[in-house]
């Protein structure tokens, strides 16, 4: 019997996952976006993207716009590879518990 | 039945990324507006022309409208990300906007340019992008509204002063007023159904 697949922890949390997700889907997004697109506290959000970052799969910029703060965030290669290996690794779990 | 919840909570898991990854890449789809905004400076260019200040009113209408898009859309999307399609049509319609602009310039200060040559321009170059920009975001009504622009263009090779101003002030009107207010308002029904199935999230 092959043997079952481990999710990846850093990724496994729901707000990690939406967070990579939704920067899969785009070149870069700044933390305001980010908030509103999942509903987070800026304290919760904050911690979790310093974790994705920490991990090395997102990779951030601080700049200023027009005088104000800005800082924007984008998916790296690790993060790319990581969220679809997380996928791989759901698909073959899900395909072992339906055989099951 | 442990099993059955796993199975559940790993099908929410593909869920959550696929809802997410489908909110990012629909982000920058709200340009419906423009075509409205083109549509009316193109009524109004037309308006003036008709006064007798031909040689005006199309470049001075043009630029005002070119600013106020630049305008608007730096305030809409402000705070929205870039996406590799947004980028695509911002490329589509700022290099087909600065082609017909220089050709239109340049035939009016020789002196060479008519209604005819106007229309059959301005035809070909929105049938052109909004062919592309339909292709890219597989919409078949932009697709309907390049032929239209296609139409118009032929039309005005072919037809007379009076047909071909009538097939013009036609086509701005069904592709710019009419599709336009069509994707402001699919856009927004779009924006009420991902807020509707969207809560927050926790670590």
């Amino acid at each position: 019997m092959p043997e079952l697949p481990e999710l990846n922890p850093v990724i496994h949390g729901k707000l990690r996952l939406a967070l990579l997700s939704l920067l899969s889907g785009v070149e870069e997004a700044e933390f305001t976006w980010l908030r509103g697109k999942t509903g987070s506290t800026d304290g919760n959000l904050g911690a979790q993207l310093l974790k994705l970052e920490e991990a090395g799969y997102v990779a951030v910029e601080k700049k200023f716009v027009l005088r104000k703060p800005q800082t924007l965030y984008r998916m790296t290669d690790a993060g790319r590879q990581a969220l679809t290996g997380y996928v791989l690794a759901l698909r073959q779990l899900l395909g072992a518990a339906i055989e099951n | 039945m442990t099993s059955n919840i796993e199975s559940q909570e790993l099908k929410d898991r593909l869920n959550l990324i696929e809802h997410m990854i489908a909110e990012g890449r629909r982000t920058t789809e709200s340009w419906g507006w423009t075509f409205v905004l083109w549509g009316v400076a193109y009524y109004v260019a037309i308006a003036w022309a008709s006064l007798g200040h031909s040689t005006l009113a199309w470049p001075v209408t043009m630029v005002a409208a070119g600013i106020l898009t630049g305008v608007l859309a730096s305030r809409s999307t402000g705070g929205r990300p870039e996406t590799t399609i947004g980028r695509a049509m911002m490329a589509i319609w700022t290099g087909m906007g600065t082609s017909t602009f220089a050709l239109m310039m340049s035939l009016g200060m020789s002196g060479r340019l008519d209604s005819h040559y106007s229309v059959a321009i301005i035809g070909a170059m929105l049938g052109g992008a909004n062919c592309t920009s339909s292709i890219l975001l597989k919409w078949k009504m932009q697709f309907a509204c390049a032929v239209v622009w296609w139409g118009s263009a032929v039309a005005a090779c072919l037809t007379s002063d009076t047909v071909t101003s009538i097939v013009f002030l036609t086509a701005i009107f069904f592709c710019q007023i009419v599709f336009g207010i069509y994707g402001m308002i699919s856009e927004s029904r779009k924006h009420k159904l991902s807020a509707a199935g969207q809560g927050a999230f926790h670590a």
